[in-house]
């Protein structure tokens, strides 16, 4: 059996490169970041159903910027510059100052929302790749049992959310023989939101009801150690981070 | 071991009493049944007695449960971890860790067992459930018997006096349920651990367990053996009924009692021989399929034909190839070689839309179709995607169930009130091949038998084809004309349902391995048979 990283390593060097992300403020750090856990997710990417999280959080990234952009474009506080285009605006009484629906938007504008939303559609990501080259489960076992109602919580949401992931196609799969068309989000919406939720209960209830957190104190069987490697790397990481936030 | 003193529960936001003043003794070393409609509370009732009800989920108590001396009512689940051991009806959504060792060192971990102790047990249940040469494996790739005997280790690992079963055989074919079975019975026997579990498939079950605690739909429950509890009750496995149907006295559970006590009529009755289904026009055909799944070989050579008006079930035990053969068929899978011609056409050349209207599909979990918020809406969403008169498929649905209530919501149906529905707004498309995976996981007998019956009047009646891959064997006795055999991607048998069932003794149902050797599957034989030596 190949010997896997610490289940922090990759956890630090991701929280290390979004807190560069955020720090920074710069499309261009987080562009570097974004590839760079590409990158690393393509290296070491599990088999397991959590291996998918970095593709699905780069598509609820799209997502977020697209909603992002349009609201930034449709409602907001004007911004002088160049005009690029302009939509029909809507006025609104004389005691709501300064908020605008619709009118010109500018250049400078467009690229703010963009700008933003770019910036935490890359922290998502960066969530999404650490889910996906660190199993949630193998997290749980270096968590300390002291900070117990964290750690369940934690554990619960990155362990449902992989899941999920395999319920959406299944469900998915479904509703497209039941009807022969792709179905609509809000069809998969509800069957996956009371399967996530059993997950999540039953996970709890498994952990509760084998004593977990009972003991102050937890013994290990077959600890899991840092490796000269996981240091490396999170040296590695943060230090790449640092660079960003400097540049 | 467990004492119930005038216990009784209600959950939050409820007006209904899940359970109502039930009171009764458990001894060590006992074997436990409780038996009881769907939603009648049986998963209740399991877990009050690990106080996960009402720690967990909320709800009042009323009375007293003591375990082992302990209350349930001021200790915490987590307290009796190292007492009662419990194993939940989905094991897979239950497990902690990846790695079959570590979950099993999971609960010892949290109780801060030294590191020598941990590994003496792990040994040791490795041994006990046969999981010894697993132990190294993702739990993610093993089997659904492998992860339920694997769920079952990781609760006997702590040594508990009480272990606490939710339908543990439910998912399994007939041979890992077996296995599955053997252990509890060894665990009962040599270590005299307490074992109570949940069960709908009382065939499987009823040979091995010292007595039943039956819970009636208000809330009422008896204790007693199971020849007395059977008896009465209307929930019961197809021996009991045989014995009944035969006048019989005694209700012998094991077939070894009840092939003593029809001993004479096994030598005596006429012969009898069901109506075989004459085949008439052919609606799918398979021509040496081939297909692969994750890059491995799931199908090889697959060949099949099935006639309209037929049933078929598909049998094999877990990962011989059912799944991709029924994905292949509804067309989600789409790696293979070789032809599928539906009704004279190649079905890939078919829309899919109009393939989805012409081959019905109910998925293992009949929710996954179900989007809206009332039964009615369902119902008139799917009048609409199949250009059906409005009101029609909530009618079929009330020929099915005359009581449902159009404007509950679905997720608060049970599960065979569920199925139903699903079966309507499959239906209500007129389908000419209806596919189900599955289908009778979770449902009791008279879901089941709602089931059978509605299966056999469409296939009659309205020449629908049937396709049903399970693991339950007495659904297949009952409906099914022809038995395929999978196993291993290969297909091992193809033909009429007795021949195919006989074949196998595993695979045989009660009444056949009572009857044996007469040719006989389904209490209905032994009656034909019965009026043949009358007439």
């Amino acid at each position: 059996m190949e010997k896997s990283f610490h289940p922090f390593t990759f956890w630090a060097i991701f929280s290390a490169l979004a807190i560069a992300v955020v720090a920074s403020d710069s499309a261009l750090v987080a562009g570097i970041a974004l590839g760079g856990a590409t990158l690393l997710v393509y290296l070491f990417a599990q088999e397991g159903p959590w291996s998918k999280s970095f593709e699905w959080s780069l598509v609820a990234g799209a997502y977020l910027l697209l909603i992002r952009s349009i609201t930034g474009i449709i409602i907001g506080v004007p911004r002088p510059g160049t005009t690029v285009f302009e939509v029909p605006r809507i006025h609104l009484p004389e005691w709501l100052p300064g908020i605008r629906i619709g009118g010109p938007v500018t250049l400078e504008r467009l690229i703010s929302s963009l700008h933003e939303g770019f910036i935490i559609a890359t922290v998502i990501a960066l969530f999404g790749a650490a889910n996906s080259v660190t199993s949630p489960h193998k997290l749980l076992r270096v968590l300390p049992s002291r900070i117990y109602q964290l750690s369940v919580t934690l554990i619960i949401a990155t362990s449902v959310f992989p899941q999920l992931i395999q319920s959406i196609k299944r469900i998915r799969d479904a509703q497209f023989i039941r009807s022969g068309k792709r179905p609509r989000i809000y069809r998969i919406a509800l069957p996956l939101l009371e399967e996530s939720l059993g997950r999540a209960v039953n996970l709890a209830e498994s952990m509760e009801s084998r004593g977990y957190g009972q003991s102050k104190v937890q013994s290990r069987y077959r600890p899991i150690k840092y490796q000269p490697r996981d240091l490396i790397y999170i040296v590695g990481g943060v230090f790449s981070a640092i660079a960003m936030v400097a540049m | 071991m467990i004492t119930f003193s005038r216990v009784s529960l209600i959950y939050p936001h409820s007006t209904t009493t899940v359970i109502e003043d039930l009171s009764f003794e458990i001894q060590e070393g006992e074997l436990v049944l409780v038996m009881g409609h769907t939603g009648s509370g049986k998963s209740s009732l399991l877990r009050l007695i690990n106080g996960l009800v009402p720690h967990h989920t909320g709800g009042i108590l009323g009375g007293e449960i003591i375990v082992d001396g302990k209350s349930t009512r001021t200790t915490r689940p987590g307290e009796l971890a190292g007492i009662v051991g419990i194993v939940g009806q989905n094991p897979i959504s239950t497990f902690v860790t990846d790695i079959v060792e570590d979950e099993l060192a999971f609960g010892m971990e949290s109780l801060n067992f030294p590191e020598d102790v941990m590994r003496k047990r792990i040994e040791e249940v490795l041994d006990q459930v046969g999981l010894s040469a697993l132990r190294n494996r993702a739990i993610a790739t093993l089997s659904g018997g492998e992860q339920q005997r694997l769920a079952i280790a990781s609760a006997l690992v702590m040594h508990p006096k009480v272990l606490l079963l939710d339908e543990p055989t439910s998912a399994l074919d007939p041979i890992a349920s077996e296995e599955i079975l053997a252990i509890l019975h060894r665990l009962v026997h040599d270590l005299s651990v307490t074992v109570i579990l949940a069960e709908h498939r009382l065939e499987r079950v009823i040979g091995y367990v010292d007595r039943i605690l039956l819970i009636d739909g208000d809330g009422r429950s008896t204790i007693g053996v199971p020849s007395e509890i059977l008896k009465k009750s209307n929930l019961v496995p197809p021996i009991v009924k045989l014995s009944r149907a035969l006048n019989i006295d005694d209700i012998g559970t094991s077939t070894r009692e009840v092939r003593r006590a029809t001993e004479g009529l096994r030598n005596t009755l006429e012969d009898y021989q069901r109506p075989s289904f004459d085949r008439g026009e052919l609606l799918l055909e398979i021509n040496s399929l081939s297909a692969s799944y994750d890059s491995k070989d799931a199908l090889r050579n697959f060949d099949a034909v099935l006639a309209r008006g037929e049933i078929t079930a598909l049998m094999g035990r877990n990962g011989a190839g059912k799944s991709t053969l029924i994905r292949t068929i509804i067309g989600l899978h789409k790696e293979v070689r070789g032809d599928i011609y539906f009704a004279g056409r190649k079905i890939l050349e078919i829309d899919q839309r109009l393939r989805s209207r012409r081959i019905g599909y109910i998925p293992q979990e009949p929710g996954d179709l179900l989007y809206l918020t009332t039964v009615r809406e369902e119902c008139l969403r799917a009048d609409r995607d199949n250009d059906v008169k409005a009101g029609a498929t909530l009618q079929f649905l009330h020929t099915l169930l005359p009581h449902i209530s159009p404007e509950s919501h679905p997720r608060e149906l049970s599960e065979g009130q569920r199925l139903a529905l699903v079966l309507s707004i499959v239906m209500s498309g007129k389908p000419e091949l209806l596919i189900l995976d599955e289908p009778t996981r979770g449902l009791d007998y008279e879901a089941k038998i709602l089931l059978m019956r509605e299966l056999h009047r469409l296939a009659r009646e309205k020449g629908t084809s049937v396709l049903m891959a399970t693991h339950d064997v007495e659904i297949v006795a009952e409906v099914a004309d022809r038995t395929i055999f999978l196993a291993d991607g290969e297909k091992v048998a193809d033909g009429n349902t007795v021949e195919v069932l006989l074949a196998s003794p595993a695979f045989a149902p009660q009444v056949a391995k009572v009857m044996s050797p007469r040719r006989w599957l389904t209490v209905g034989d032994v009656l034909g048979a019965v009026e043949n030596t009358n007439s």
